[in-house]
């Protein structure tokens, strides 16, 4: 009770002094205007003139930095991918594994001779595109070097779960020479790696052209893709109408096709997706659940002021003068 | 998508006993085992006689889309650039190619395209 009341009284003094501060402000700038009175002509011409700084230095602004010089010709940039509604893009979405399923048959069936897919052990496919017993399988097909033996010779066994996928060849050396000099890049973060990412990829699968456009160069050995930067790129047009057969009985049209293999390159890239917008939820519930705990307690804490009355109960003297 | 939809997706994420697990589905009992090669042999006819070529939906959508007033600026230049391009060509060469006026109507194609693709495709 003495703490709350030594607290209204301070309240009350920060009033005070509130006051006395408001008041002498109001004598200053009164006093002020009263003295010397600028004349409308002088004010409007300095809001003219500062409008005109203002509007010039926009005028500067933009005269300075607003024409933009490009140092390459649209063709040596390449043509901007279209935005696509992906899915798993959408903040509510996890992604569709029934995509990544068929994109991971996509992978191994067309762009696994090419390129590898290094990052990507086998357990990280289970669960999320494979069942336990198919990665199993899966890892069982490969040989990857065991622990040198008593001899130290290095034997072969069968892979593991924990194994990485294989890799097409044995060094970059080997895959330029196969690819005509190109490297075929690993894919496991390619759509992090490239502007536009699956945006990107989806272009490029499906952007090549029955041909070239009238004129256009392109250099031995490549192929016309405008989404390429410099539009020739060293891989050919790889995917085609029913080049795999889904086993989901999904039609593998090229776009298909492009659309599953991109979805699970992104999944090879951020497979930590699905569970960081699981936290994200939760992180929602629980702020959520705080927050309504916040507003019941602070009811709760300010009940009492606001259910107070304050009543002014003019003294009743009997002999107050009548007002005018 | 609805707010129920975030809603529920919100209740599923914060229930512990929404999930799924990585093992095989339950193997199919005996009977149903029995029918299902049958069956599977007669999709397999039917989809040979339906779906010998899958169509490429991005192709179709793609070309209507350059045909369509949107893209008419963009498929004219390119048009015209193929013409004068081509008649240059044959009467001694030229330094200039259509690969700008191609990206534009790429560019228009595939824009206008893109939502009606997603609507196809799985
Ligand atoms: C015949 C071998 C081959 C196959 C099959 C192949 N690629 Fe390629 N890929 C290449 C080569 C070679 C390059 C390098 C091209 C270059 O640098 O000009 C490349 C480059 C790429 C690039 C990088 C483009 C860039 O921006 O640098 C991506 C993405 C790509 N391939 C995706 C795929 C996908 C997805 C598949 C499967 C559907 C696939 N590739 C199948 C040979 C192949």
């Amino acid at each position: 009770m003495l703490a709350r009341s030594c607290l209204r009284s301070a309240r009350a003094f920060a009033g005070l002094r509130n006051g006395a501060v408001h008041v002498s402000k109001r004598a200053a700038s009164s006093s002020s205007s009263g003295a010397n009175a600028e004349s409308p002509l002088r004010l409007n011409i300095a809001a003219a003139a500062a409008t005109a700084v203002a509007a010039s230095s926009i005028a500067w602004y933009y005269h300075l930095y607003g024409p933009t010089a490009d140092a390459a010709t649209p063709a040596e940039e390449g043509l901007h991918p279209t935005k696509y509604p992906w899915v798993h893009q959408q903040w509510f979405k996890t992604f569709d594994h029934q995509a990544l399923r068929r994109g991971f048959q996509v992978y191994r069936e067309v762009c696994a001779s090419c390129h590898s897919l290094s990052r990507v052990p086998y357990r990280a496919l289970v669960g999320t595109i494979l069942t336990l017993d198919e990665a199993k399988a899966l890892a069982e097909e490969n040989e990857y070097d065991s622990e040198p033996n008593e001899q130290g010779e290095i034997e072969k066994r069968p892979g593991k779960l924990s194994d990485y996928l294989p890799a097409p060849y044995k060094n970059e050396e080997a895959a330029r020479f196969a690819n005509n000099g190109a490297l075929p890049p690993d894919l496991s973060l390619i759509v992090k790696g490239r502007h536009g990412g699956c945006d990107y990829i989806f272009s490029l699968l499906t952007g090549y052209p029955d041909e070239p456009p009238a004129g256009a160069q392109v250099g031995a050995g490549l192929n016309f893709n405008p989404y390429f930067p410099g539009t020739g790129i060293a891989m050919a047009r790889v995917l085609f109408d029913g080049l795999v057969d889904y086993e989901d009985g999904t039609p593998a049209t090229t776009s298909q096709m492009a659309k599953d293999v991109t979805e699970f390159l992104n999944w090879a890239a951020e497979p930590e997706m699905d569970d960081r917008k699981r936290m994200g939820m939760k992180v929602l519930v629980v702020t959520s659940v705080l927050f309504a705990l916040s507003v019941w307690v602070k009811r709760y804490k300010w009940a009492w002021l606001k259910s107070r009355k304050i009543v002014y109960d003019p003294p009743k003297t009997p002999n107050t003068p009548p007002r005018l | 998508m609805g707010i129920w939809d975030v809603i529920t997706e919100l209740v599923e994420a914060a229930a512990p006993w929404s999930t799924a697990d990585a093992e095989a589905p339950a193997e199919v009992p005996e009977e149903t085992k029995a029918e299902e090669p049958e069956e599977e042999a007669e999709e397999d006819e039917e989809e040979e006689e339906e779906e010998e070529e899958p169509v490429d939906p991005k192709e179709t959508l793609e070309e209507e889309c350059k045909n369509s007033k949107e893209c008419a600026p963009a498929k004219h230049h390119f048009d015209e650039c193929v013409e004068r391009v081509t008649n240059a060509q044959e009467n001694g060469g030229t330094k200039e190619d259509c690969v700008e006026e191609f990206f534009h109507l790429a560019h228009c194609a595939s824009q206008c395209a893109a939502p009606k693709l997603w609507s196809i495709l799985k």
